[in-house]
């Protein structure tokens, strides 16, 4: 009996030291960890400065203009762009040793943006716009079309008359929108598709990925604003739609087989439902 | 051969005398109509729950890492999870709604006078645990919407002080909706709640069972075993006539889940809830759901805080109790203008409070 109980407590003190270290386990994996959704946009000294009482006027709406833009809600904060230390004014505003660059200068901007939209600064720089540039420094550079800090997502209307003939006629600018339009639209119709899919509960991970792929590599194509590169390619482009096109279609079908598999069930219990209530009604 | 087993069973058990003696000589009142049956369907509806829950306890994570992804994975992967996640969601907001009307015909009628109190009284709370049963689901889902209503719901509290925060901070397990909470509203949802309730439904039978269904002409009060009993000497069998009717309304509610599912499958499912929580991004719109909106928008338009949830307290209070509260014999409603002035206020104020909450 003795050893009985001594194996009982020998078992029950093994299974306490191999559990000690849980509830410290516990609180780290469940209670204080982060999850993945909680992705923190740094927002640093920069923005303590640029609302502050004494900051030049014309900096003071920078903050509320990010804030807006399509790069806070992707998490994209000022040092990515400026560089600096977003924990220290000090350095990043004082030295300009720590890579800080507060205003670009105008040929350097594509170089700016090109630390994250690689493909896009080469294409730029390989086309009539990034020569010009480079050639006379006064060229267009991404800013002159997308702006700077409240930035929005981009979409075929940029290419407007407005704003190209700021610098030259729209006439060429027209040729690209059109070679763009099918294709830019047909995208922008699969970015619904994908909404609505995704509100309906369906999963589209693959899809919207493939999509968002697709999308920043025909994008690229035609900041080299080439037409006939961006003609030449067009039918690469739809082919990758259209496979696309053939997934999300899939995803549809299945929401249909959904509403007609519970429809099916709808009308099995209704009529359940009817045959116990003309048999209850039998004296 | 169906009878062959019936026999076999029946030399077992003597399921049959059972039958025979217990169900079929128990009468309810013959005026018995379909929705004097919601008890019955909510009670089904309580199955149904509890079949479609155990299925998705199978492939839910509680933890805030996998919880979204898991729903994700039940409603795209696994085969007919879409089904059973559907039913479940459209079920748990339909059952408020045959419980209330339950809740409502009982209190129009006024049957939870002598010796129904306790009766009334297991309903109610059974009510209101219907209600915690889903907003500890409803942020199980992990999105957007359950998030940010859960961070309204378990906020109501601490508006009463000192107990306020404390009960805020158990119920939440932390200072704000974390990771400690979907753990904790998990095992609310799956173990706690279902033991409460199911222990209340056994409660409310028996009582149901000892004292008789409530008629409009009753047969008078028998005492049966030691308890009152109101006869129904001129009524029908509760079986098989009357659990004919149960199971009718039993199945139409199925079909007005799958009628939900068919022809509205985004009636529950708002955009803001396909999207995974993130607490650093509020959504332009927080609204708990629609059964809390009525004592959400109480609170907010009640200038002091204190007041507005010491009346919604003092109002479940009074729900709870009424029975003792309501001192008076008379049991038509008819005769009772200003009781039926109240039922019918309370109902309208609570649909504008839920329905106009837009416009405040």
């Amino acid at each position: 009996m003795r050893s009985k109980v001594i194996l009982v407590i020998t078992m029950l003190m093994m299974a306490s030291l191999s559990h000690a270290d849980y509830k410290d386990v516990f609180e780290r994996e469940f209670v204080h960890k982060p999850w993945v959704g909680a992705r923190l946009v740094e927002e640093g000294v920069c923005v303590d400065c640029h609302t502050a009482e004494d900051m030049r006027e014309d900096y003071l709406t920078i903050p509320q203009e990010w804030k807006r833009s399509i790069h806070f809600d992707n998490g994209v904060s000022c040092h990515d762009c400026h560089g600096g230390d977003p924990d220290d004014a000090a350095v990043s505003c004082g030295t300009p040793h720590s890579g800080f660059v507060g205003t670009p200068e105008h040929i350097g901007i594509p170089d700016m943006c090109g630390k994250c939209h690689i493909g896009i600064k080469d294409s730029f720089n390989s086309g009539g716009h990034g020569k010009a540039l480079k050639t006379t420094g006064e060229g267009p550079n991404c800013v002159t079309c997308h702006g700077s800090h409240a930035i929005q997502k981009a979409n075929i209307d940029i290419i407007n008359q407005v704003q190209c003939q700021k610098c030259h006629s729209y006439e060429r600018a027209k040729i690209m929108k059109q070679a763009l339009f099918m294709t830019e639209k047909r995208i922008g119709d699969l970015e619904d598709s994908i909404i609505e899919l995704k509100n309906a509960g369906a999963s589209t991970e693959e899809e919207e990925r493939a999509l968002f792929r697709t999308h920043a590599e025909f994008r690229t194509l035609f900041h080299s604003i080439d037409v006939n590169l961006v003609k030449n390619r067009t039918d690469e482009f739809t082919k990758k739609l259209d496979e696309l096109e053939t997934a999300i279609a899939s995803i549809y079908d299945d929401l249909t087989f959904r509403r007609n598999f519970s429809g099916f069930l709808l009308l099995l219990f209704a009529s359940m439902s009817v045959i116990i209530y003309i048999r209850q009604k039998r004296p | 051969m169906f009878d062959k087993i019936k026999d076999w069973i029946d030399k077992r058990t003597g399921l049959r005398d059972i039958v025979d003696s217990k169900l079929r000589t128990f009468k309810v009142p013959d005026d018995s109509g379909f929705m004097s049956t919601l008890g019955a369907v909510a009670l089904a509806a309580f199955i149904v729950q509890v079949i479609t829950g155990i299925f998705l306890m199978m492939y839910y994570v509680p933890h805030p890492d996998h919880a979204f992804g898991s729903i994700r994975t039940i409603n795209n992967e696994v085969p007919f999870g879409w089904l059973f996640r559907s039913i479940h969601v459209v079920g748990s907001n339909i059952i408020i709604v045959v419980a209330f009307i339950h809740l409502l015909r009982v209190l129009a009628r006024i049957s939870y006078k002598r010796p129904r109190e306790m009766t009334w009284m297991s309903g109610s709370l059974m009510f209101f645990i219907i209600l915690f049963f889903c907003i500890s689901g409803y942020l199980l889902s992990w999105n957007q919407l359950s998030y940010w209503s859960t961070t309204i719901i378990t906020n109501m509290p601490t508006f009463f002080p000192l107990l306020g925060d404390m009960f805020a901070n158990f119920l939440r397990g932390d200072e704000f909706v974390s990771g400690a909470t979907i753990t904790r509203f998990f095992s609310f949802h799956v173990a706690f709640l279902p033991f409460i309730f199911v222990l209340l439904v056994g409660l409310h039978l028996l009582l149901v069972w000892r004292t008789g269904l409530a008629g409009s002409k009753s047969g008078g009060d028998a005492s049966v075993s030691g308890s009152l009993r109101e006869v129904h000497d001129n009524g029908i069998p509760l079986f098989p006539d009357y659990f004919t009717k149960e199971l009718f309304m039993s199945f139409v509610y199925i079909s007005v889940i799958f009628f939900i599912i068919s022809f509205f499958p985004l009636m529950f499912h708002p955009p803001a809830a396909g999207v995974e929580a993130n607490p650093l991004a509020m959504p332009d719109e927080i609204r708990p759901p629609w059964y809390f909106i009525a004592p959400y928008v109480l609170i907010r338009i009640i200038p002091n805080k204190f007041i507005g949830i010491s009346m919604l307290l003092l109002i479940s209070a009074v729900f709870l109790l009424w029975p003792f509260i309501d001192m008076k014999e008379e049991r038509d409603l008819g005769k009772r203008p200003y009781l039926r002035a109240s039922i019918i206020a309370g109902v309208v104020i609570w649909l504008a409070l839920t329905l106009g909450w837009r416009l405040l």
